[in-house]
């Protein structure tokens, strides 16, 4: 098993000499790192140099127990063939991240754009944050674990007093 | 008579410094452009800048996902795309295949992959008719939705529903055995695709080639950059398929070759579509002979839904689509909802990096071509 993962541990291995980071291969093509958010921007130019080109996407998960953001950048390299996840955690109060757009451009953009509007992080260097999908969006950022979509359905769409919709109080 | 009171040809029409410039707008009534918009500024007959305008499809997936156990999302994730419902089923139940460890029997493996290249098969046909459309060729469109019926019929006879089937390539395998007689039917539809296919060829006359030939054109690294994945990627020269370079389920069992044009214009992706659709019949042939008995499910019992948990881990699946690169990430805490699901659509990235980019500099009469050309899906950018 170990001979088969050969280039997944080479990848954390070249990883690992300059960053201090945590880093598992979960299976074949599959390798997991994890660093503070103050080496992000540095980690990530280091492995666009190594080949990981291709951005395949961005995802933000809420721990409001925690306080946290955790932030996953999953790359993709056409020519290693191995996936690589980098995780990062953020201050949930304070959400802001260096962005990514200086080392994937237009791809990272748009990504970072989605997760503005839906977690509501700062983005520090995209210029473009303008709202994507949410039209006329005033509530809080929708995504996060705290936002009660029933109650605020409740008090924004929902007349207590029509006899029709006070089901909806119950 | 006063010759101030005269009017002048200035007072009627002041020449002022705009020009030529005004706005246009592409969407967002469905006519032919999907449920999606592009504001494009426009200099004459020329595109200065596009500025695409998502989110009328909004549907919040990732957040439903959250409050819902895995058989009920395996019917949300039919929703993903109205185009390719089966191919995001699949991506649905491969994330949850791998976090609860379930060994999917090999009779399910190879039906899933059966179904997986039906629908991209009707996918490249509903592909091809939307381009027909866009360059004012109404026969195209016409035969292509007539012979995809064929293959919504093979998917009535095997799921239940012609366009969503209800989830059912699920958590563990897929929901019931292919009923009597489908392989003999599967194989005729694959003959009349295999007619449609001849159509196709003989309609490449001057119409289609000239209307598409050097429109759009996205270079190598451009592509690389935006992120463009799949048929879009592959018609630029770059030689990636998920199936062959991160294969799941049989792929890597499979003999299929993949297509590569280097033009990256709208004829090299109409190309590289005709290409994939033959491949996908070939791949469907292939399993057909070699498809072996057995269980289609495990477990075969379904648990009520309430003693089923997901065990704590972290997955991220990655599929190729019929329009590139489909992936779940799926976080859980060991609960029976998944803590987080991240859905990633080929089409957030063509319909706003690549789509902005192509526009900018195009004709008028040219945008819907470039738009339809990369095979795009409003559905599942915006989620």
């Amino acid at each position: 098993m170990a001979e088969i993962l050969l280039k997944e541990v080479k990848v954390i291995e070249e990883i690992s000499a300059k960053f201090k980071i945590d880093g598992k291969v979960q299976r074949e093509r599959r390798v997991w790192v994890t660093i503070d958010k103050d080496n992000l921007i540095a980690l990530c130019n280091f492995v666009k140099e190594l080949g990981f080109e291709h951005l395949s996407a961005i995802s933000v998960t809420d721990w409001p127990q925690e306080g946290r953001f955790e932030l996953t950048y999953h790359l993709w390299s056409y020519s290693e063939k191995i996936l690589l996840t980098i995780k990062t955690k953020i201050d949930r109060a304070n959400p802001i991240v260096d962005s990514v757009v200086p080392v994937w451009q237009e791809n990272a953009q748009i990504h970072e754009r989605e997760f503005h509007e839906l977690f509501g992080v700062e983005f520090e260097g995209n210029e473009d944050l303008a709202p994507l999908f949410l039209e006329d969006w005033d509530g809080p950022p929708p995504f996060r674990k705290d936002f009660d979509w029933r109650e605020y359905t409740r008090q924004k769409y929902y007349n207590k007093e029509n006899e029709r919709e006070q089901a909806y109080y119950d | 008579m006063n010759a101030n009171r005269l009017t002048t040809i200035e007072q009627i029409a002041p020449i002022t410094e705009e020009g030529t410039d005004y706005d246009f707008y592409f969407g967002p009534a469905h006519s032919g452009s999907g449920n999606f918009g592009v504001k494009l500024k426009i200099d004459g007959e020329k595109v200065v800048s596009a500025r695409a305008d998502p989110g009328y499809l909004h549907r919040g997936f990732e957040k439903l996902m959250e409050y819902r156990v895995p058989m009920q999302n395996a019917v949300l994730s039919d929703r993903v795309c109205v185009l390719e419902a089966l191919n995001w089923n699949l991506v649905h139940a491969e994330a949850v295949d791998e976090l609860t460890g379930v060994e999917v029997p090999q009779r399910a493996r190879y039906i899933r992959v059966l179904m997986a290249e039906l629908s991209r098969l009707q996918s490249h046909l509903i592909w091809y008719g939307a381009m027909s459309l866009g360059i004012g060729f109404d026969t195209g469109f016409k035969i292509a939705f007539g012979y995809r019926d064929y293959i919504l019929d093979l998917f009535e006879l095997i799921t239940g529903g012609r366009v969503y089937p209800a989830g059912y390539i699920c958590p563990g395998g897929v929901r019931r055995d292919l009923p009597d007689g489908s392989e003999d039917k599967i194989k005729r539809v694959l003959a009349q695709t295999e007619d449609v296919m001849q159509k196709m060829k003989d309609f490449d006359n001057a119409v289609f080639s000239s209307r598409t030939r050097g429109v759009g054109i996205l270079r190598t690294e451009d592509a690389i950059r935006l992120g463009a994945t799949g048929p879009v990627l592959r018609a630029c020269g770059v030689e990636a398929d998920v199936r062959r370079d991160d294969p799941y389920e049989i792929y890597n069992e499979l003999d299929f070759s993949i297509p590569v044009r280097e033009e990256g214009d709208a004829y090299a992706r109409y190309l590289v579509m005709g290409k994939e659709m033959e491949e996908s019949i070939g791949i469907i042939k292939q399993v057909l002979e070699r498809i072996p008995e057995g269980k289609v499910r495990e477990p075969q019992k379904i648990t009520p839904p309430s003693r089923v948990k997901i065990p704590e881990g972290e997955v991220y699946v990655r599929n190729e689509l019929a329009r590139g690169e489909g992936c779940a990430y799926m976080r859980s805490v060991g609960g029976r909802e998944p803590y987080r699901v991240k859905l990633r659509g080929p089409d957030l990235l063509h319909m706003i990096p690549v789509l902005e980019h192509l526009l900018k500099g195009a004709q008028i009469a040219d945008i819907p071509t470039i738009y339809w050309s990369l095979n795009i899906c409003p559905a599942d950018m915006d989620r």
